[in-house]
Formats: structure tokens, C-alpha cells, sequence
């Protein structure tokens, strides 16, 4: 028998690959393979054909305005209905920043002109003119595993959750989802979506893992993975908690 | 009017006077203090003054310091801003401390590198005969945005200065389109010929067509988005450069030799520096020097002979044991010296620095973009690698996710312990900064090995 296998789709590696998001790639397949696990990873750039029912993780990146274009012509060529239809499966997503917001139901910029996203998941982003840049931290909820998140956001946009949705975590320092509310990216369903890039899953390995097993558990429910030694991780994630909470 | 220009120059100068008694180095705060007392002082200092303009992301200062030899063979009289003081304030200080109260310039000509957001101010008051824009990597996305923003700067501020010869690289697509934008006069450099075939596993910062988005075609590459590009839909391609690089004889550890095309004579070139990304700096240089009216002797002797930028391929003599340092600050950047390094023949221990501070970028996401795993396929040959600067542990983490042994990785949070094992090592070492890191560890170096001070 062939070892059990993440299938990771990695969507719009050409599109969205803006912020280290290759690191979160690589430490997926790493913590996999260190299990003795497998990890098959297909991309699907723009104008490729996704087939979403073969993976078990579906990733999307952070990006910049350049290509918008490119990639909301895509997602209306259909890619952007099968997104959809997957999360409401219930297939496990993590997606970043440019990612994040795009699965929401629109951007509205903040001189008014607004670009409908697919609207997956229900929430909505509105530009600023003052960006959020920096390190950030957040406390994972209890339903997403509750540990605490570092990472960096860069972002102009400010999202506001919609009631049907629940906030991936609570701020701990910095802006995350909108500076107002004291709440970071969203989950719903199997979708983790955040604003945090840096890459994010590095040196957050217990929230790496929690994904991976959630995405592992539709096809290998009986399989738990092994903790791992995590000094270098700890160590990263250690340092830049301690400057930002102290 | 006068009378401020007076002021303003004055104050510099003593400001900067001032700084070198206290043992300081500083070379932009006494520019910041002449622009607060006279806003546009650099239109009148530099008036007059033939002026090379480098900017873009890459290569500024090396391309600069071979310019710069060309000037000193021909003992022409001319200033430049050599410790990398390139924003505003820098440059007029630069121009003050070479011109008198009066602001009537000393020199006659100036070699000028500019940071390129900075371009856009800068070129609202200095009018440079030639401006070289080198190409255009992502970097510091956290104070620049997007790639195409940092572009669009430099455009802003060659609008500013529409009878400069632009003298630019064909073989980057973003910095190939400025001419859309301008109606300066152009010369193109470029390589023609595959810097090493069959290298796609770096990211391109530049996919898309400039002009309508679409992917492009490369007849070659020769790295990162440089090369032989070619949009399939709009037609937007590489325009065939006056100045070429037709073929790499050799890329030794400390030098190589090419061969280019310089209006239409065939040249052979040594360039002083070893790694293919300086035979990019060496052909902006080469046609930035030849438009301004030297002879191919000329420039080939400065290519052969010129003296290296602070950090940039630096030697040290670290008691005893070579030590190389090669500034490293974006992905395109590092991985040229990683391709470098993974050439080498011998046996090397590297010292990677990595600091977050606002000189180096906030964002250190750019090292997961780095093509470390390249460092994999040294073996053996890659003794150890010490890792420092204020985010060690996350330098430490990328590499154990490049796959590096993690028995050879070593963590020294202390320059002071680091220096320790660098002048301790049996191997040659090559030293990796980012910027801030840089400074700090030459100063540290220098304090306890001798050395130039940097502002020199």
C-alpha cells in the first residue's frame, strides 16, 4: 500500500506568489514528509483547468493589483464557481491576504468603485488610504486549534466578517481584519483565511498542523499526526512573540 | 534667494564638519539640513555639472563604482556619493561638500547612484546628462507596494528631465517599457546569449506583459525575468540592444571575461568581478561611458580594474582567513550570489545576516522566495553556515525547510561570537548581510581588523 497522501492544489502560483506564500507550500509538503507521509502538489495557474474534487487542500496566496485582472478574469471562466461549489463541500482551504479577500463577497475601493469577488464565504473589504503594515499576532479560536499566530499583514483593505462566519482568531498586536473590530481572517467551514503572510504556517507549527489533519481527516480519518521536533520552529515563533507581546 | 542658497550650503558643510570631528560618518543629515533651509538647493549645486544617474533596484552602486573608475583614470575632476547615501539628502550633500559657499560647483562632472522611489525627487532638481536604470526586482515590498510602483517612480522622475539620454537595460521588461512613457532619447544594453540554460526554478517578478498582461515567451533567459522576453499577443518584445554582451568566455571566482558589442566595434572585456550579475552592471557601464564619449580603452581598463562597493563582493583578511561580503537585500539579489556561491570549487563557510529593520525592509517573507535549496547542492563542499542578525531563528528555520543539514547550521546572536568563528574558520568565508547588518558588522570588522572607514 502507497503511503497516505496530501493532494495540496496550489492555485494561481502565478498569480499570487507575492509574499514567501512557496514557504507554506514547502512546509506542508516537509511536515508531511517527516511524518512519512506524502504530499502531491498540482498547480493551477490562470487559464489552466482545476479539477478541485481530486485535492484535498486547496491553496491560494497573496498578490498585487497588477494582475487583478488576469486572475478575476479567470475565476469568472469558471474556476471561481467550482471554488465555491468546493468550500460549500466542505474542502479544506487556507488562503492569504490577496487569497483571502477574493473569497469574499466584494472590494470596494475607498473612492467607491467596487469589484465583486466569488463571495464563498460571507464577508466583504473595503480600501483605505492608510495601509496595515507590520508584525502581527493573533490567538487562534478554540475551533481552529487556539494557538497563538505570528505573521506580518500588509494590507489597504479592511474586512468586515459577515453573521454567518466566525473570525480565525483574536488580535493580539497589530490590525488584523479591519483595526477596529479586534479580529484576524475568518473561518468557515474547512476555510482558514487570513491576512497573515510572512509565510504563515513556518513558524506557526501547531496551526500548519491543525490544517493539515483537517484536511487529512476527509480521506484518512483514522490518522493522527505524530508531533514533530519543532525547535527551529519554536524558536522563530518565540522570538517575534516576545517582541510583540513581551 | 542667494542669500538662502548661501545659508543652506553653509550649514551643510558645517553640519558635515561637525559629524567627521565627532568621529561620524553621516552623509544624510547635513543634506537634511541644507534642503530645510533652501528646498531646491540641488538645481543650482549640481548646475553645470555633466552627471551619470544609476538607479533601479540591482547593481547601482557596483555600476557606479565602474563608471567612477573611468573618471579617475582620465583624472577628470568629478564627484560621487560612494557610501550609498542615495536618497535626496545624500546626493545634495554630496553636491555641497563639492561646491563653494556661493554654490558654483567644483567638479565638472558627477557620478550620481539614486535610490529609485527616490528618483521622482531627485530628478525634479538635477538634470543628468545620462541616466542608467539598471532593472527592477521586488523589493521592500512594505515600503514600496507593488513592483510596478516602484517603476512607475522612476518614470515620474525621468518626466522631470525629458532630454536625458536614458540609457537602459532591453533585457528587463519593466525597465525596456519606460520609453512608452517618455520621449527621452535611448540606448539599450543587454546579453544576448544564456547566462546559464535550463535555470527556471527562480521566480519571475515579472510574468505578465507590462503592457496587456499577458504571459510572455523567452527565447532564453538569463536570470530571474531578464532575457530574451517576448509578449505572443500584443507583440511587446526585447528591443536588440546597441550595446551587447555576444558571449561569456569565462566566470571565474573573482572575475570573468566577456565579449560585447560597443557601437558596433567587438570588444573583449575582463570584468574585476566574479558572478553574471555584474557582467549586467558591466554592460550598463560599458554603455553609459560610451555614450558620454570614452573610448573602448578607457572602459575597458575601468572594468578591469575598478575597486569594488563596500559589501559588494568585499575581500577581508579575517586573521588569517579569506572573507568575502556580498550585500544581499531581495530575492533576485540573493539568488544571484547563491548561484555564485554554489559555483565555487572549493570549500566555503558562509555567514548569512538577516535584520528587519527599515533600511533592510520590515518583511523578511522575501527570504522563503530565495532559492536557498540551491545551497543543497553543494554537499560537502559547504562546511557550515553561521547564521546572525536580529532574525537569526527565522534564517535558521528557512534553512532547515531548504533541506540543509541542521548539525552544520549555527545561531550566533552576537556579532562579537560570530566575527569570533568567522576569523576561527579553516575555510574561506562568505559573508551575507542585508543592509543594516552590513553596516553594522563592517563596523565591526574594521574596528577590530583595520580598515577604511566607509564614508571614505
Amino acid at each position: 500500500m502507497s503511503k497516505p497522501t496530501l493532494r495540496i492544489c496550489y492555485l494561481y502560483p502565478d498569480l499570487l506568489n507575492l509574499y514567501g506564500d512557496r514557504g507554506n507550500i514547502l512546509c506542508m509538503r516537509r511536515r508531511l514528509e517527516w511524518r512519512g507521509l506524502a504530499a502531491e502538489i498540482t498547480e493551477a495557474p490562470a487559464g489552466s483547468k482545476a479539477n478541485f474534487a481530486d485535492c484535498d487542500l486547496i491553496f491560494i496566496g497573496g498578490g498585487q493589483d497588477f494582475e487583478q485582472e488576469v486572475l478575476l478574469s479567470d475565476l469568472k471562466a469558471g474556476k471561481g464557481g467550482e471554488l465555491k461549489a468546493a468550500i460549500q463541500d466542505g474542502k479544506t482551504v487556507l488562503a492569504i491576504c490577496g487569497g483571502y479577500q477574493m473569497l469574499g463577497a466584494y472590494y470596494q475601493t475607498w473612492d467607491g468603485l467596487r469589484c465583486d469577488f466569488i463571495g464563498a464565504v460571507d464577508f466583504y473589504t473595503v480600501g483605505s488610504k492608510e495601509r496595515m503594515i507590520g508584525n502581527f499576532a493573533f490567538e487562534c479560536l478554540p475551533e481552529s486549534g487556539g494557538s497563538t499566530v505570528v505573521g506580518f499583514e500588509n494590507h489597504s483593505g479592511k474586512t468586515y466578517l459577515g453573521p454567518g462566519v466566525s473570525p480565525l482568531g483574536r488580535v493580539l498586536a497589530g490590525g488584523g481584519n479591519n483595526g477596529e473590530d479586534g479580529f484576524e481572517g475568518v473561518r468557515y467551514r474547512n476555510v482558514f483565511g487570513t491576512y497573515s503572510h510572512g509565510p504563515i504556517l513556518p513558524k506557526n507549527p501547531q496551526l500548519c498542523d491543525f490544517i493539515l489533519q483537517t484536511a487529512l481527516g476527509e480521506r484518512y480519518p483514522e490518522l493522527t499526526l505524530q508531533p514533530l521536533d519543532d525547535a527551529a520552529e519554536t524558536a522563530a515563533h518565540d522570538a517575534m512573540a516576545k517582541r510583540l507581546l513581551g | 534667494m542667494k542669500i538662502k542658497v548661501f545659508f543652506s550650503i553653509l550649514c551643510c558643510k558645517l553640519t558635515r564638519s561637525i559629524l567627521r570631528l565627532l568621529g561620524r560618518g553621516g552623509t544624510a543629515f547635513p543634506g537634511r539640513v541644507a534642503l530645510k533651509l533652501c528646498p531646491d538647493v540641488l538645481g543650482t549645486l549640481s548646475n553645470g555639472v555633466r552627471t551619470i544617474l544609476i538607479t533601479g533596484t540591482n547593481g547601482k552602486t557596483t555600476s557606479a563604482r565602474m563608471i567612477e573608475q573611468a573618471f579617475l583614470d582620465e583624472n577628470l575632476s568629478y564627484l560621487a556619493n560612494k557610501s550609498g547615501a542615495n536618497l535626496i539628502s545624500g546626493i545634495t550633500a554630496e553636491f555641497a561638500m563639492h561646491s563653494t559657499l556661493s554654490g558654483k560647483p567644483k567638479c565638472q562632472y558627477a557620478v550620481i547612484e539614486c535610490d529609485e522611489a527616490a528618483s521622482k525627487t531627485v530628478l525634479k532638481y538635477l538634470k543628468p546628462e545620462i541616466i542608467v536604470a539598471t532593472n527592477v526586482f521586488r523589493d521592500q515590498l512594505d515600503r514600496y507596494g507593488e513592483i510596478t510602483h516602484t517603476l512607475n517612480n522612476i518614470i515620474e522622475g525621468v518626466r522631470g528631465t525629458p532630454e536625458s539620454l536614458l540609457c537602459l537595460n532591453a533585457d528587463c521588461s519593466l525597465i525596456a517599457s519606460i520609453p512608452d512613457e517618455v520621449p527621452n532619447p535611448v540606448v539599450r544594453f543587454g546579453v544576448d546569449v544564456p547566462l546559464e540554460p535550463g535555470d527556471t526554478a527562480e521566480l519571475s517578478d515579472a510574468p505578465h506583459c507590462i503592457r496587456c498582461k499577458t504571459e510572455y515567451v523567452y527565447d532564453y533567459r538569463t536570470y530571474g525575468h531578464l532575457g530574451g522576453f517576448r509578449c505572443p499577443k500584443c507583440g511587446y518584445r526585447r528591443e536588440a540592444p546597441q550595446y551587447t554582451v555576444t558571449a561569456v568566455r569565462a566566470l571565474d571566482a573573482d572575475s570573468s571575461d566577456i565579449t560585447m558589442t560597443i557601437g558596433g566595434e567587438r570588444v573583449e572585456l575582463h570584468i574585476n568581478l566574479p558572478a553574471v550579475y555584474n557582467i549586467y552592471n558591466a554592460a550598463g557601464a560599458a554603455a553609459a561611458l560610451s555614450s558620454f564619449g570614452f573610448s573602448t580603452d578607457v572602459i575597458a581598463r575601468a572594468l578591469a580594474s575598478f575597486d569594488c562597493g563596500f559589501g559588494r563582493m568585499e575581500k577581508f583578511d579575517l586573521e588569517g582567513t579569506p572573507g568575502r561580503m556580498m550585500l544581499v537585500k531581495n530575492p533576485a539579489g540573493c539568488n544571484q550570489v547563491m548561484r555564485y556561491l554554489s559555483g565555487l570549487t572549493e570549500d566555503a563557510v558562509f555567514a548569512v545576516c538577516l535584520n528587519d529593520r527599515d533600511a533592510d525592509g520590515t518583511d523578511i517573507s522575501w527570504i522563503w522566495d530565495a532559492d536557498f535549496e540551491r545551497l543543497c547542492t553543494m554537499g560537502d563542499r559547504l562546511k557550515q553556515i553561521l547564521v546572525s542578525g536580529v532574525r537569526a531563528d527565522e534564517l535558521r528555520l528557512r534553512l532547515k525547510y531548504a533541506g540543509l543539514d541542521e548539525s552544520r547550521v549555527q545561531v550566533f546572536y552576537d556579532y562579537g561570537a560570530l566575527i569570533d568563528a568567522m576569523c576561527q574558520s579553516e575555510h574561506p568565508v562568505f559573508i551575507m548581510p542585508t543592509y543594516t547588518a552590513m553596516l553594522d558588522l563592517r563596523a565591526r570588522l574594521q574596528k577590530r581588523l583595520g580598515g577604511k572607514e566607509f564614508w571614505e
